[in-house]
């Protein structure tokens, strides 16, 4: 295969870009790396392909290599604008950053015939405006996949479409409010001013029916949906929220009205401030809140869309499209694309997606291959053995989605709070209104007092309460390295009560690395071991390879003649006329090298979780490489801290029993469970969740993803796959498990700033309370009431930070 | 009286002219991207 001369990419001849060089000619895996290289070179700084240390790619297998894309999928996508102009969104995958964006406006707005190229910074979509007369939809996506990214076509799901525009509906009726307070407080500043020093009647008058102007639509308006919403729960007799808000609001804009004609004192500011302070409050809600619904359908993605067809190896058929017992090539460096058997070829193939198992797993005739997984080195031709509904891949997908249906949800503690607050505050009220009545007053009269009770007690400041501590959690949490979801779960955090971690890459770091090497034979030491083991093993792609050839960074290899990767066994090669083997147990024994004459202690190492390579020189068994997967630093002090705080802590690995047991009993973790499938793990969860425990699950791989989903709170490592990050509630950008403490304690923190910002905003309404009971309410109170708890709350909530 | 009074009106054309600009930005999509423009404006043709 070729390699990109810039990045050392393995690329295939056909998608090689070629560059002329005087006499040379050169391959390159895109124009990116062309580019570079052309600009080193006329800088003058050739040496550095000869300083550099790297001679292979560090770049994952697979991942670069693109297929072509073919613009029929995108058809139903289009939208003609006029004529021959045309429109398109689309996703484009592989974008990482920033400047990924810029490469692919940039490229496409230059090209002719594109009008307009825009790509969302934030969700990777593409809008491209076209003519259609000069340049074809193929040729544009051919001109995105050439420069190294997969346009992928994304429709947007319904339920994600109404969520945008229940976003925008809910910002423009937020502005409206904002706009109308402001000018609002304008006139009732004039007035509170009237109440000190005295206002023309005439005056006062005007400046009311000002104020009513502007009151109306915030109310009918901006609060319309409130008003609905309460509707709805009166129905129920179920008081929430809205129900407050919009009692409130009512109450205080009918009780103004009535005043204004009487010449009393008018309450429009309560009204409008109630409903733009609570449209902030949803406002923050609904941006924090995580495109849910996006990311579940962004899985599908992962499931490849093409196979090939044995021996017709340029041809690809959509997936969906294969039957049982088709014959499929899978070639090097492609993710298999469905089940299969292989009937022909030996390969291995990287499953660390599909159940975490981070060895490269060999492969010969008769093993299944799962769809999904990498074929790493070989070519091998398989026979499809599940439809493309019924693979294990899709499986999780379902599994997932089905999870997600069933998660629990846990109820506002403000909604709470207003359930118990809402009938009080309405008895009162009445109770009130009779008391007067009967005490020789107008109906009139008591109906006011009465209404002035609920005027009062609709505290402003409640819709801010909880959104803000969120906002600044999530926040404090984004920069400390926690990403989080959605704004519910911050709270749900605090509720855990056991912890379930998976091993591989959670507890361990997930990489391979050298722990020992034992020498057997005399005149080698540890150092010359290892230079002529990452000598050799530079010409394999195997994870342990890696983590030898790692070791040995910085030392000058030696150069291997006739070298032959064996999958499943080692690698052999001639180094100055002497064979050298470095392999398993297996491979040893086919190659009659006698294992015998070493001592028994080096099992140990196997017996703890570690994995045995030996080294052979000239028929000899010189050294044997103890290979270990490291158990995070921080593991053993966050287990103990969990541990402490009264958590029930459970381990869960694919992993085989050995292995896992080991890495448990050095954490000191009784609760173990080895060689779990995805949905036993999940059905473990379940189960669990549904008698005492509320789980908070920690996991990276695709093969906790399901259970992720099911626990009450999942959380996912960064560097994990894609779908494990996509079904976790919380990411942790930073590698380092010292954050589940920390967010468990921040959790805690902001619930109890939740529970303090409640109080907060009720207590000064409910003290004013009793001063309207009596018939003495004044805008004034209710002004300082509004101001003092809105102002309490927000440096309540900062509080958070610190 | 007639001072508070033009003050009044011109608040309001002012103010309103403000909401129509909100107004018209929120319909523009301006608020949709965030994150685009801090990335944009350093690109300089």
């Amino acid at each position: 295969m070729l390699r990109c001369e810039h990045c050392k990419l393995p690329i295939y001849e056909n998608e090689a870009i070629w560059g002329d060089y005087g006499r040379e000619r050169l391959t390159f895996c895109c124009h990116g790396c062309k580019g570079v290289y052309e600009i080193i070179h006329k800088e003058g700084l050739e040496s550095f392909y000869e300083q550099r240390k790297w001679d292979d790619s560090n770049y994952p297998l697979g991942k670069a290599l693109f297929r072509s894309v073919q613009a029929n999928q995108f058809e139903e996508l289009v939208k003609v604008e006029k004529d021959s102009i045309k429109s398109i969104n689309f996703y484009i995958d592989n974008i990482r950053c920033a400047s990924c964006v810029w490469l692919n406006e940039k490229i496409l707005t230059k090209t002719r015939g594109i009008k307009s190229a825009r790509i969302n910074y934030a969700t990777y979509n593409a809008h491209i405006i076209w003519d259609d007369s000069e340049i074809s939809l193929q040729d544009i996506l051919n001109k995105i996949v050439s420069i190294g990214y997969c346009p992928k076509p994304f429709k947007e799901t319904e339920s994600f479409k109404l969520q945008k525009a229940e976003a925008k509906d809910l910002l423009i009726r937020f502005g409206t409010a904002c706009f109308l307070s402001s000018q609002l407080m304008v006139y009732s500043i004039a007035l509170y001013a009237g109440y000190f020093q005295d206002i023309d009647v005439n005056t006062k008058f005007a400046l009311e029916i000002i104020a009513l102007f502007l009151t109306t639509p915030i109310v009918f308006y901006s609060g319309l949906p409130f008003l609905k919403n309460t509707l709805k729960s009166l129905r129920h007799l179920h008081f929430n929220m809205d129900t407050l808000i919009s009692t409130g609001a009512m109450s205080a804009y009918v009780f103004s009205i009535y005043q204004l004609f009487i010449g009393g004192k008018v309450y429009f500011d309560v009204a409008s401030m109630i409903i733009t302070l609570i449209l902030l409050g949803r406002y923050i809600e609904t941006t924090a809140k995580s495109r849910a619904s996006e990311e579940i359908y962004r899985l599908y993605e992962l499931l490849p869309t093409e196979a090939r067809i044995d021996g017709q190896e340029d041809r690809f058929i959509p997936i969906k499209s294969l039957t049982k017992g088709q014959k499929i090539r899978i070639i090097p460096g492609e993710r298999i694309p469905i089940d299969a058997i292989v009937i022909n070829g030996e390969t291995e193939t990287d499953e660390s997606l599909i159940n975490g198992e981070s060895k490269p797993v060999f492969k010969t005739v008769g093993s299944i291959v799962i769809g999904g997984s990498i074929n790493l080195n070989g070519s091998i031709v398989g026979e499809v053995i599940n439809d493309f509904e019924n693979t294990f891949l899709s499986g999780i997908v379902n599994s997932i989605m089905e999870a997600q249906t069933r998660k629990p949800h846990i109820q506002n503690i403000a909604d709470k709070v207003v359930a118990y607050f809402v009938p009080i505050i309405f008895i009162l009220a009445f109770m009130t209104g009779l008391y007067h009545f009967f005490n020789a007053h107008t109906l009139a009269y008591s109906l006011m007092v009465g209404i002035s009770v609920i005027v009062i007690a609709c505290p402003c400041s409640l819709g801010l309460a909880t959104p803000l501590a969120i906002l600044i959690a999530t926040t404090k949490a984004t920069k400390i390295g926690i990403l989080i979801k959605g704004a519910d779960i911050i709270e749900k955090v605090r509720m855990v009560n056991t912890v379930v971690f998976d091993k591989t890459g959670t507890l361990t770091v997930g990489k391979p690395k050298i722990k020992e090497i034992i020498i057997h034979k005399v005149g080698y030491d540890k150092e010359s071991v290892l230079l002529l083991s990452a000598s050799l093993e530079r010409h394999s792609e195997h994870s342990i390879a890696k983590a030898i050839i790692e070791a040995a960074r910085g030392m000058s290899l030696h150069t291997f003649e006739t070298v032959e990767t064996k999958p499943g066994r080692g690698i052999k090669g001639i180094y100055e006329g002497v064979h050298v083997l470095i392999g398993n147990r297996l491979f040893m024994s086919e190659n009659q090298i006698s294992l015998t004459d070493i001592s028994s202690d080096i099992y140990n190492y196997e017996k703890e979780g570690n994995t045995l390579v030996y080294v052979s020189k000239g028929g000899e068994l010189i050294a044997t490489i103890v290979i270990s997967d490291k158990i995070r630093d921080e593991a053993f002090d966050v287990i103990r801290d969990l541990d402490k705080g009264g958590f029930q802590i459970y381990i869960l690995s694919g992993d085989n029993s050995a292995t896992t047991l080991s890495v448990a009993s050095r954490l000191c973790v009784k609760n173990v469970y080895a060689e779990m499938l995805p949905n036993q793990k999940q059905e473990f969860i379940r189960d669990r969740q549904s008698k005492v425990a509320t789980i908070m699950m920690i996991g990276d791989g695709i093969n906790d993803a399901p259970s992720l989903k099911e626990s009450f709170v999942g959380l996912s490592m960064a560097k994990g796959t894609d779908v494990a990050m996509e079904s976790a509630d919380i990411v942790l950008t930073r590698e380092d498990l010292r954050l589940i403490p920390i967010l468990i304690n921040l959790s805690c923190k902001t619930y109890n700033i939740i529970r303090q910002n409640i109080f907060l905003a009720f207590i000064y309404n409910i003290v004013a309370v009793p001063v309207a009971m009596v018939g003495l309410l004044h805008p004034i109170i209710s002004a300082i009431a509004m101001a003092l708890s809105s102002l309490c709350v927000v440096t309540n909530s900062l509080r958070i930070r610190n | 009286m007639w001072t508070i009074a033009f003050l009044i009106v011109l608040t309001l054309v002012i103010g309103l002219g403000a909401y129509f600009l909100f107004l018209w930005a929120v319909k523009a999509g301006q608020f949709d991207d965030v994150e685009g423009p801090k990335y944009r404006m350093l690109d300089d043709d």
